[in-house]
């Protein structure tokens, strides 16, 4: 049971994760608005489900489109930045600019659709709608189905097409890229859209998971950037290893803490991911898929 | 209602400079960017309310849990400092003390685990402990009572009520300007020079034998302990400590937005900078409701608020990168009289 939902918060990590990671490599941007992304997605659901009856789950095509349009949005505000040649530090304050932006916007449209509906939508879960296939939650079925989705996607586009060899050589050399004739704006472009839009769908799915309110995004930031970090910020696949292994870890150790110092500790779970994050980066400073395996596997043999 | 205002724009401008005092230490001249400022600010409020009322409780003798037991302790208290104002200013002073010590102690051991890394993950990490400990003083109730919240001592119980609010605001901008001329002559030793010379290039700082690490944790340290007595004076004045209030968004944000607005490693700049933050932050929060009606917003003015700052933060980074008063080239005592020499020939 507690694994089944280890499984499913792991399952949204890497999809958030996944968008933090793409757009760090191809633009260098820790985007601190991430989590609001997600959280963008759960009104717009919430929204749906409310007004027109749709299910969240029918819904996930709308929240990818709507996500695609936040991600592109933000690229276009920072671009005047990566333009200038703007340093990290001022691009992440730009992101974290844009994260107050949308946390405006998503409270004050809570407070709106409120209204609308004529009860309080500031708080909310999906939990209850979800169907169950052999006494497991559907949205465990759900969202590895989306993982799956877009992991063979991924794959199929990085690997089988002429714009994913494009965007493999941009991530690893983008000057080089440049150089060859590969036009790195667009997969900057593609990169932060697919990123919104990963977003969006997780969004979609989170509150089958939790309860979610407008600050919801700022607080799930802190296991989006340790499940990247803890993957390696520097590699696609870190982001997946990095999502299972915060996402399972923070719900396990949590669950385990809380049975045997009682349930208040339930709360504390951002600070297990946090705690992994910081030993991570004391250990490895570049993640799972960022240390040279190789050579730690020499020093363990040699010593 | 005016001079009420003025009053508030006042207490504000003291409580947020030096917030942002610090903040400019360690962002506009050291180059840390430290986007867990909100945790310095904590450390004060932790200071009063989780040790100075722990104290009091002990002082009268006071047993049980700390939400009820620093209720008496403080309304004991502040029946002694309605009589005894010495004991009101020694509170204050003992209460800053606390916080800036903590505050010093809690910074350097905040950088600790990111002193070495690049300004990324640096600021990453930065904002997720200061985001985790918030968590943990919200929702753990022993440490300053959590969501519940705790009261603090009333240091101007000897004041009367319609003067309370003028004496404190006094009371705090002297403190900022205290805190405005320490950093003026810490800034303009080598040791500033040095932080400065770190933000422009690390490597050349390091190859003249200066240990990077070592300097962080020092910014760090003397930027929190800064930071924490600006969260010592905002507990004493609303009387009452919420962990929550410690948001990231209150008291890392808006600290950069006024830095930035005001001109990164310039004390004067951020003081215009954070003028113009508070006038309009004390305008907003006055008048929201009215501004709700006239306008028919259908919404919380807050999130209008958080929209049109995050808004103006970008501007800022679009068209003033520098600020409304860039930095100043420094001119130590031996290039002035050079200058002197050069400009009399």
């Amino acid at each position: 049971m507690i694994l089944e939902g280890a499984i499913i918060y792991s399952n949204l990590l890497v999809l958030l994760a996944l968008g933090l990671t793409l757009t760090y490599i191809t633009t260098n941007v820790p985007n601190f608005a991430q989590g609001s992304y997600a959280i963008v997605g759960s009104y717009v659901a919430l929204t749906l489900l409310r007004l027109f009856d749709i299910s969240p789950y029918l819904s996930l095509p709308v929240l990818f489109i709507i996500g695609a349009v936040v991600g592109l949005i933000t690229y276009l505000a920072l671009k005047p930045l990566i333009k200038r040649g703007a340093s990290v530090e001022i691009l992440m304050i730009a992101t974290l600019a844009i994260d107050l932006i949308l946390l405006g916007a998503i409270g004050a449209y809570s407070e709106i659709l409120s209204a609308i509906v004529g009860s309080t939508q500031a708080k909310f879960v999906f939990a209850n709608l979800d169907f169950t296939v052999l006494g497991f939650k559907g949205i465990l079925f759900v969202s590895t189905f989306v993982i799956i989705l877009l992991l063979i996607g991924l794959y199929l586009l990085l690997y089988k097409t002429k714009f994913g060899i494009a965007l493999r050589a941009s991530m690893e050399n983008p000057s080089l890229a440049q150089t060859m004739g590969i036009d790195v704006e667009k997969t900057r472009l593609f990169s932060w859209i697919l990123s919104g839009a990963l977003a969006g769908v997780a969004g979609g799915l989170l509150p089958f998971m939790q309860e979610i309110v407008p600050a919801t995004g700022g607080l799930i930031i802190i296991s989006i950037f340790a499940a990247s970090i803890v993957g390696g910020l520097r590699h696609i696949s870190g982001a997946l290893i990095g999502g299972y292994v915060i996402g399972i870890s923070e719900s396990l150790i949590t669950y385990y803490l809380a049975s045997v110092f009682g349930t208040g500790f339930l709360v504390y779970g951002k600070v297990i991911s946090l705690i992994i994050m910081i030993v991570t980066l004391l250990i490895a400073p570049y993640g799972i898929t960022g240390t040279d395996w190789k050579k730690v596997k020499k020093l363990l043999s040699g010593a | 209602m005016i001079i009420e205002l003025i009053s508030l724009i006042l207490l504000w401008f003291g409580i947020y400079y030096i917030v942002s005092l610090s903040l400019n230490m360690e962002f506009g001249y050291a180059g840390i960017p430290n986007f867990g400022k909100a945790l310095s600010v904590l450390v004060g409020a932790i200071a009063v309310g989780g040790i100075l009322d722990r104290l009091l409780m002990l002082y009268f003798g006071i047993g049980g849990g700390l939400i009820e037991g620093s209720t008496y302790a403080t309304s004991m208290i502040n029946d002694v400092i309605a009589s005894n104002p010495i004991v009101g200013i020694g509170i204050l002073i003992l209460a800053i003390i606390l916080a800036s010590i903590l505050g010093f102690v809690v910074g350097a051991i905040f950088i600790l685990p990111s002193a070495k890394l690049k300004e990324d993950y640096l600021g990453v990490t930065l904002l997720a402990i200061s985001e985790a400990v918030v968590l943990v003083c919200t929702y753990n109730l022993n440490i300053i009572g959590g969501y519940y919240g705790i009261s603090t001592p009333d240091v101007l119980a000897f004041v009367s009520g319609e003067y309370r609010g003028w004496v404190f605001t006094g009371m705090v901008l002297f403190i900022a300007f205290l805190v405005y001329l320490f950093f003026e002559r810490l800034l303009n030793t080598p040791f500033g020079r040095v932080l400065r010379a770190m933000r422009e290039n690390e490597d050349t700082v390091k190859a003249f034998g200066r240990d990077i690490m070592k300097l962080r944790i020092k910014t760090m340290a003397i930027g929190s302990a800064i930071g924490a007595i600006a969260g010592a004076l905002y507990s004493l004045y609303t009387v009452n400590i919420v962990a929550n209030a410690f948001t990231r968004v209150e008291w890392t944000f808006f600290p950069f937005l006024m830095v930035l607005l005001g001109g990164k490693g310039n004390n004067k700049g951020v003081a215009l900078g954070v003028l113009c933050y508070v006038i309009v932050k004390v305008l907003l929060d006055v008048y929201k409701y009215d501004l709700k009606y006239t306008l028919n917003i259908p919404f919380e003015p807050v999130w209008l608020s958080y929209m049109l700052f995050g808004v103006l933060m970008l501007l800022i980074l679009y068209y003033k990168p520098s600020g409304l008063i860039p930095e100043k080239p420094i001119i130590t005592a031996p290039m002035k009289k050079k200058i002197i020499e050069i400009s009399n020939k």
